[in-house]
């Protein structure tokens, strides 16, 4: 089999750690390396984290940093959601992999250099380093196969009314991004939110015994206490559904839209406008997901991380 | 019967009229007045095209002109829908009648006054009257029942991808409404677009005789062609929704929720900010989003009102 040869930005995070578990765990990826980006947490801990994740997944590819802030605003942590550490709820392991020394930038440009075909980038925090490199490398544009992104809503928002978080933390790199010219799958809160799991699969998850289970069966019930207090059934798990869309997009509904990015405004900063009834004559920019079989969902993420304990990831 | 006193703000406007022609044949409505906006056409334009529905319908009701500018911005108009006359181009005798001259906020305030509470306001336009009321009358909002709102959308729009029109032309005087304290009912483009006349609707209702219901059918002719061609299946009956509700809120479905206006974004000017399906509350559940609409009931219930125009041809209801 062709695997698809990815990166990986994000701000783990527990969805971010969930989705890279499947990334890494799926025989269709090809995981070419690792950028962290400040976003849940400060920049530091996402690292930190990246490390250690990639310690228990055995996975060695090169893990490079991000800057400290998003492009313009100041960070926005939430330990609310994430816990101090930015992965609260599981034991991981201390890191056994370096942090690469050149910048997150500096290897996206690397990776897509080296990289004889185009490169599908997943971000799964804000789009700081996406819109850096684009701005610092446009030449490599044609280098990046399209962008599979966690981000935004066109319906609604989560931290705001009108913004989802990942947006709202660097609006005007998302800006850069959704105005770059590269095809763009925006798995926003219009699915995301539609990809729960609920407590009785956290067990299912549990009960499969391996290492990664186990962490992803803690995550999981850390996430979902937050959830709870909201209202929620279940933990959405937002940054896997960029992954799915890779691996198994039959599963899900899209339209094709012309989505901005707001960067100003007293309620709508980092909010995604989709121009539903084509007001702005533009093409589409964006692959907007709007379903998603849960059902299939859960049992496509239940298998692969049975995997983890199969020797087969 | 108790009838329930209203006050029409408008700026007709093809659908503008239609709703005046619907509202005037509502036995539960008692218009107590119509306002003038500038909105689709100029104030000017707005009043005379109110004072021809008003004769048409042998409405007995006064009306008074309000502002020709919104409260902060320039005017927009939407002359490539509604028509340069505001009314798709249709002949109507022009009354030879001399206006009030009390303004439309002396006047909401006035009857809100007499009604003591009781009063509700159907907006149809964009809401810079209601906020030159507001701003003039510090009391007012305790004077009013309700405010039935034909204006934004929880998702989307029609004049850019962000903002509903009414919204959009006056985003200050609609945020201004929404935080006033009055609760708000917002007959938005979610179900507005929902409630569309297809054309042998139209014609159905052309056929149903009276001068009133032929007229009914003729300001959507043009608006219609328009429509069609943009692939929708009809034209979309805002301002007639804001009036049903008035009356007859059982056609709806009505979701409590705080909204407020974005009056700064530079995509997003004149977007109304629900939290219905965000985490994220506001802190005043300010404003009832209309959502649904039974659509088959709801035509129904105007091809009833038009009929009752072939009944009584020369005397308006009450």
């Amino acid at each position: 089999m062709k695997r698809i040869p990815i990166i990986l930005d994000g701000d783990p995070g527990h969805d971010d750690a969930i989705a890279w578990v499947l990334a890494n765990g799926s025989p269709c990826l090809d995981i070419r390396g690792i950028t962290t980006v400040c976003g849940n947490q400060i920049i530091e801990k996402t690292t930190y984290n990246a490390l250690r994740i990639c310690t228990l997944l055995k996975l060695e590819v090169p893990v490079a940093m991000g800057r400290r802030k998003p492009l313009i605003s100041e960070p926005i942590v939430v330990p609310n959601v994430h816990g101090e550490s930015g992965l609260d709820g599981a034991h991981l392991p201390e890191p056994q992999i370096r942090l690469e020394s050149e910048d997150a930038v500096t290897l996206l440009a690397r990776l897509l250099t080296e990289s004889e075909e185009p490169v599908t980038l997943v971000p799964t925090g804000p789009l700081t380093n996406i819109a850096a490199l684009f701005l610092a490398h446009p030449e490599l544009k044609p280098k990046v196969a399209r962008i599979s992104l966690m981000g935004g809503g066109v319906h609604h928002g989560n931290w705001t009314q009108a913004a989802e978080f990942n947006i709202l933390v660097d609006p005007e790199a998302a800006d850069v991004v959704f105005s770059a010219g590269v095809p763009i799958i925006m798995a926003g809160l219009d699915v995301t939110e539609k990809a729960m799991i609920f407590p009785e699969e956290m067990e299912q998850i549990r009960a499969l015994g391996n290492p990664v289970a186990l962490a992803v069966a803690q995550w999981l019930e850390f996430f979902y206490q937050f959830h709870k207090q909201l209202g929620y059934p279940g933990a959405p798990i937002h940054d896997a559904v960029a992954v799915a869309a890779l691996i198994c997009p039959e599963i899900m509904e899209s339209s094709a839209f012309y989505v901005q990015v707001e960067t100003t405004g007293d309620f709508c900063r980092g909010m995604t406008v989709a121009d539903f009834r084509g007001k702005l004559g533009k093409k589409p920019n964006a692959t907007v997901l709007m379903d998603i079989d849960r059902q299939a969902f859960v049992e496509w993420l239940i298998k692969t991380i049975a995997a983890y304990g199969e020797g087969k990831a | 019967m108790k009838r329930i006193p209203v006050l029409i703000d408008c700026d007709p406007g093809v659908d503008d009229a239609a709703a005046l022609l619907l509202a005037n044949q509502i036995p539960e409505l008692d218009i107590q007045a119509v306002t003038t906006v500038a909105g689709n056409v100029e104030v000017e334009q707005t009043t005379v095209n109110a004072q021809k529905i008003r004769s048409l319908i042998n409405g007995t009701f006064p009306i008074y002109r309000g502002a020709e500018k919104p409260m902060v911005r320039t005017l927009v108009t939407a002359p490539e829908f509604h028509g340069a006359d505001g009314l798709g181009g249709v002949f109507l005798e022009m009354p030879q009648e001399s206006m009030p001259t009390e303004k439309a906020w002396d006047a909401i305030y006035r009857i809100a006054k007499a009604y003591d509470g009781e009063l509700t306001l159907i907006t149809l336009g964009p809401l810079t009257n209601i906020g030159i009321a507001l701003a003039k009358y510090r009391e007012l909002p305790a004077l009013l029942k309700r405010i039935v709102m034909m204006g934004g959308a929880a998702v989307g729009g029609n004049v850019t991808p962000a903002a509903e029109f009414n919204i959009y032309v006056d985003p200050e005087a609609a945020d201004m409404v929404f935080c006033c304290g009055v609760p708000v009912v917002m007959c938005g483009l979610d179900v507005t677009m929902q409630a569309y006349l297809t054309p042998e609707e139209t014609e159905e209702i052309g056929a149903l005789g009276s001068p009133q219901a032929r007229i009914f059918r003729e300001i959507f002719q043009d608006s219609m062609k328009k429509c069609l061609a943009w692939g929708r299946k009809g034209v979309a009956l805002h301002d007639p929704a804001a009036v049903l509700y008035a009356a007859y809120p059982d056609l709806f479905t009505a979701e409590k929720a705080g909204v407020r206006v974005e009056t700064k974004g530079m995509l997003t000017v004149g977007k109304t900010v629900t939290d219905l399906y965000s985490d994220q509350k506001f802190e005043e559940r300010n404003a009832f989003v209309l959502t649904d609409v039974d659509r088959a009931q709801f035509l129904k219930t105007i091809r009833m009102i038009l009929a009752r125009y072939g009944n009584q041809s020369d005397a308006a209801f009450g």
